[in-house]
């Protein structure tokens, strides 16, 4: 069958009110005891699982700090919640992170962006934020050498290191008054992407999506003759999935490797690449679809997971290996991934 | 063929076209979120969703585009220039008109509107998709010979299609789908009065007849998005796939009525058995046209090249740098294309069974 | 065709049968459509709208435009679906009174909503009407609130509205005259009322609109009426909202 239609979801459709007061008064009679229980101290005990909305009061004591996705009514010390989402905190800070916002940066973060806009001096890049990242010519290596310094005439050739539409991945460096990022590439790890697909994820937060995580890039084996491929889950919701090219130079001298690397560092020309290695890229994007679709969180251990689970079904099923994971496949993905 | 402004251009670096490229022309297709040349991303449909309406359908595309569609009759009366005129030079045929099935319908009859966020009714999107939806709708005439009630009245449809998301992708085929569901389940109320009578109707909702009703083999037209690589026929793009499409077609199709014989129809391709009727067949101008091409190794002073002014040469030495492409498509491609929606259990058939399957809940 | 006030006070139930202070069927749902960067559906009885909002994002400066550098703009659009009536109809983009639907709408937003924290960017909330049926206003200032609160951006409170009407027309000059909760459409052609939206708890109105006559001492009823109203549709959003986290929360574990 080329179409699969399928009926609304329950949540997509429109339910009458009283359901809400029925599941309300269900959820009011499971958690009665728990209740109960929390009540003498419910302010100051709250679990991470507890959802404030926007006008809630968190606490009222003055010994936090009200951190994103708060604020203090005034003339009062009651910390009250902006957004809807669970309650985060971190020594004395006390924030609310949203069940789903755009990306907000934060100096540190790996992100994946795209050039939209090429200025003089500057690239502006789009990264999933409220307004576009910059990217300085002074952040960028250029090629030559590290250390070389800048001319006029990289300036008149800023389109030959990035032009609109190219893909990087960068780092942010700063933080301007006015919330815009400011990025810089200035490591072997970052610089223009190629060999690979990309795909964005949107809505972080909630513990679904992209989180900030101990290694967001990473390369990882394949199955079915793939070879390596490299994996880099942008904080920002923005995913580059590429073909692992091995550097050929690394037992030579740092300072010759950082020559060799920015040879090809801003080329937009892509390796040969086999099919072999084309389908499992796209096994891997389908897993990550999938972990998105189920608001899971997107890092290395689950993607790791989804992909060997996604190879099991696949080898599980009689017929041509199939990369395509919607539908029942995805399904029993899923299942095999929960019953872990 | 469709304005390029139709298309929202995506914007994709080089090396990005030159994978999906290169992919989407390997043998068999490999696509980037794994289907098969011919498997379309599931979505989600109802119909029947606004009660004040004679029909409606919605439908979201798994990019999360949506739309929804109402279709709304009033009772008008014909316009007596027509009965007129038909007395005086066509009389023959008029009482050839009150015989069985006979009545004729005309094409304003149908009003369709296609709304979308953040554009004008009047920029070229909106109205081309109209016209291009209207066409197909009204190319064979039986559709507005339903709405014939009697010599002085008839029912005037309002179409109203409403894209309720950003336009991500070429939203034609979400419109069109999400158009036919809506007809699928319009009803109209039934008709009491007799033969010229002003028009009484049954108050009875449950008494209404169907526009197309399950019992006959017509079925309203869809258009699908079809497009091709290399020779690489591919169903259902996705906005990165179309981004490197060398051919884009929107092919209409209905299921024919029996009663029609396929020769006396426009029909464009070879048609061997089946029984899809084609309506009609636009190309679309791919916006892979407008990429810019990727500079190769060789070329680009940031990689170590030297800038040269033959860069045709250089371009076409290199594999893995992305090159727009030009020129038409070639007239066995399309053809094929056409052939593959039409074919005997092929995607044309599919889809629409599939759709008629949702009315049906 | 006038509205029979005679049954009401008879029986003390309005046409569709509900009392003077019940609200019609509120239906929501949150997310419901994933390319936007948050929506919601919602419907007070027959009057059912879509909303979509996108941002806070960089738009390309339009010409004209006021761009504020230090706060995002709130934007609105609304279209009514050719469908949405009794009778089939098209309006224009340019109809005064969806124009003035938008200017209000966007400046209640505008002042709880927390727009200094995103400089240089739009917040655009589209609403789609599907379906007329009195209360569009309410029901158009609810679904927003909804898409708001689905697109993560930080507001002061929730904004709720409702309207408020009185049994009997300015004419008839009743003395006894009752106040009524969320009208619907033939009860607005017929009846004063005013349309009242509270942010938050603690009865801080953000909207107040009113386009027909009353006499000033029914002013007062209505209002209370409405503002209480506004707290039962609070209530109703936030259980969706509630629920909406909920199942993320459950759905973020394997």
């Amino acid at each position: 069958m080329a179409i699969t239609i399928l009926a609304p979801a329950p949540a997509a459709n429109p339910y009458p009110a009283s359901e809400y007061s029925d599941e309300d008064s269900e959820d009011g009679g499971a958690d009665l005891e728990r209740d109960i229980d929390m009540r003498p101290s419910k302010r100051a005990k709250r679990s991470a699982k507890d959802i404030v909305t926007p006008g809630e009061t968190v606490t009222d004591d003055p010994q936090w700090m009200r951190g994103h996705g708060t604020y203090i009514a005034p003339a009062s010390t009651e910390i009250v919640a902006t957004v809807a989402g669970t309650i985060q905190k971190t020594n004395k800070l006390l924030s609310v992170r949203p069940l789903r916002a755009r990306y907000t940066p934060e100096i540190g973060d790996l992100v994946v962006g795209r050039i939209v806009e090429v200025q003089s001096k500057r690239w502006r890049v789009d990264v999933g934020a409220p307004v576009l990242a910059g990217l300085p010519l002074s952040a960028i290596n250029l090629p030559g050498g590290i250390l070389r310094k800048r001319t006029e005439t990289d300036e008149l050739q800023i389109r030959t290191f990035f032009s609109e539409g190219d893909l990087l991945v960068a780092e942010v460096q700063s933080l301007h008054q006015d919330g815009t990022a400011g990025l810089h590439t200035r490591s072997l790890k970052y610089g223009k992407l190629r060999n690979g697909v990309f795909m964005s994820v949107t809505g972080t937060g909630g513990g679904g999506g992209v989180i900030r995580a101990r290694r967001q890039v990473w390369t990882m084996d394949t199955e079915h003759g793939g070879g390596k491929v490299d994996v880099i889950l942008g904080v920002n919701g923005y995913i580059w999935i590429s073909k692992h090219i091995e550097v050929t130079t690394a037992e030579t001298a740092i300072t010759r490797m950082e020559e060799s690397v920015s040879a090809t560092v801003y080329s937009s020309q892509n390796d040969e690449i086999a099919p072999e290695t084309r389908r499992e890229i796209s096994r891997i994007r389908g897993v990550i679809t999938l972990l998105v679709q189920k608001g899971l969180r997107v890092d290395e251990e689950m993607v790791m997971r989804g992909y060997s689970t996604a190879i099991e079904v696949d080898d599980r099923e009689p017929g041509e290996s199939n990369e395509y994971l919607g539908g029942d496949r995805g399904k029993s993905v899923l299942n095999l991934l929960g019953g872990r | 063929m469709a304005p390029s402004s139709a298309l929202q251009q995506v914007l994709l670096s080089p090396a990005e076209l030159s994978y999906l490229h290169t992919s989407l022309a390997s043998t068999p297709p490999i696509r980037p979120d794994g289907r098969t040349s011919r498997q379309f991303r599931p979505l989600i449909a109802e119909s029947n969703i606004l009660p004040g309406t004679n029909g409606s359908a919605r439908i979201c595309f798994d990019d999360g585009t949506e739309a929804i569609v109402g279709a709304k009759a009033e009772v008008e009366k014909s316009r007596p220039v027509f009965a007129a005129r038909e007395e005086e030079g066509e009389g023959e045929e008029m009482a050839e008109g009150q015989g069985e099935g006979g009545e004729r319908g005309r094409n304003e009859w149908v009003d369709i509107s296609v709304e979308i966020p953040g554009m004008r009714d009047d920029d070229s999107m909106p109205v081309f998709l109209s016209a291009l939806l209207s066409e197909a709708l009204l190319a064979d005439g039986g559709f507005t010979r339903k709405l014939w009630i009697n010599r002085r009245f008839h029912w005037k449809l309002y179409i109203d299609i409403l894209l309720l998301s950003q336009p991500l992708s070429y939203p034609l085929p979400l419109l069109s789908l999400t158009t036919h569901l809506a007809l699928l389940a319009t009803r109209l109320p039934r008709l009491k009065s007799e033969k010229d009578e002003d028009p009484m109707f049954d108050d009875d909702w449950e008494a209404s007849v169907f526009l197309f009703p399950q019992s006959q083999t017509a079925k309203p037209p869809a258009t699908l998005l079809v497009m091709a690589v290399s020779s690489n026929i591919i169903f259902d793009p996705s906005k990165e796939e179309l981004a490197v499409a060398e051919v884009v077609l929107a092919v209409s199709i209905s299921s024919s009525p029996s009663s029609f014989t396929p020769e006396s129809e426009m029909d464009v391709g070879e048609r061997k058995g089946g029984s899809l009727k084609l309506l009609a067949v636009r190309t679309i101008d791919p916006p892979s046209r407008l990429t810019h091409p990727g500079v190769p190794n060789v070329v680009n002073t940031a990689t170590g090249g030297t800038a040269t002014d033959n860069m045709e040469m250089a371009m076409a030495r290199e594999e893995g740098v992305w090159k727009s492409p030009r020129g038409g498509a070639k007239r066995k491609l399309i053809a094929e294309m056409i052939r593959k929606v039409l074919e005997k259990g092929g995607v044309g058939e599919e889809v629409l069974d599939g759709l008629e399957a949702v009315g049906l809940e | 065709m006038p509205l029979d006030t005679s049954t009401y006070s008879l029986a003390l139930l309005r046409l569709d049968g509900r009392r003077w202070n019940e609200l019609r069927r509120l239906t929501a749902q949150i997310s419901t459509q994933a390319s936007a960067d948050g929506s919601s559906f919602l419907s007070m009885g027959n009057t059912k709208v879509i909303c979509t909002v996108t941002g806070p994002s960089e738009v390309k400066a339009a010409p004209g435009a006021s761009g504020r550098g230090d706060e995002a703009v709130v934007s609105v659009e609304i279209s009514v679906a050719g469908f949405s009536g009794v009778e089939r109809k098209r309006r224009g983009k340019g109809d005064k009174r969806i124009y003035e639907m938008q200017t209000t709408i966007a400046t209640a937003f505008q002042a709880t909503l927390f727009t200094h924290l995103y400089p240089r960017s739009t917040i655009t909330i589209s609403l789609h009407i599907l379906s007329l049926d009195g209360s569009l206003l309410a029901t158009c200032l609810n679904a927003s609130t909804l898409a708001l609160i689905d697109a993560g951006v930080p507001m002061r409170d929730y904004i709720c509205a409702t309207t408020a009407g009185s049994t009997s027309s300015y004419s008839s000059n009743d003395e006894k005259a009752d106040p009524l909760l969320d009208l619907n459409g033939s009860e607005e052609l017929e009846l004063p009322f005013l349309t009242v939206a509270t942010c938050g708890t603690e009865d801080e109105v953000s909207v107040l609109v009113m386009e027909t006559r009353v006499q000033v001492g029914r002013l007062e009823g209505m209002l209370a009426v409405g503002v209480d109203g506004c707290k039962q549709v609070r209530d109703i959003l936030d259980v969706v909202v509630r629920a909406r986290g909920k199942r993320i929360l459950e759905g973020s574990q394997l």
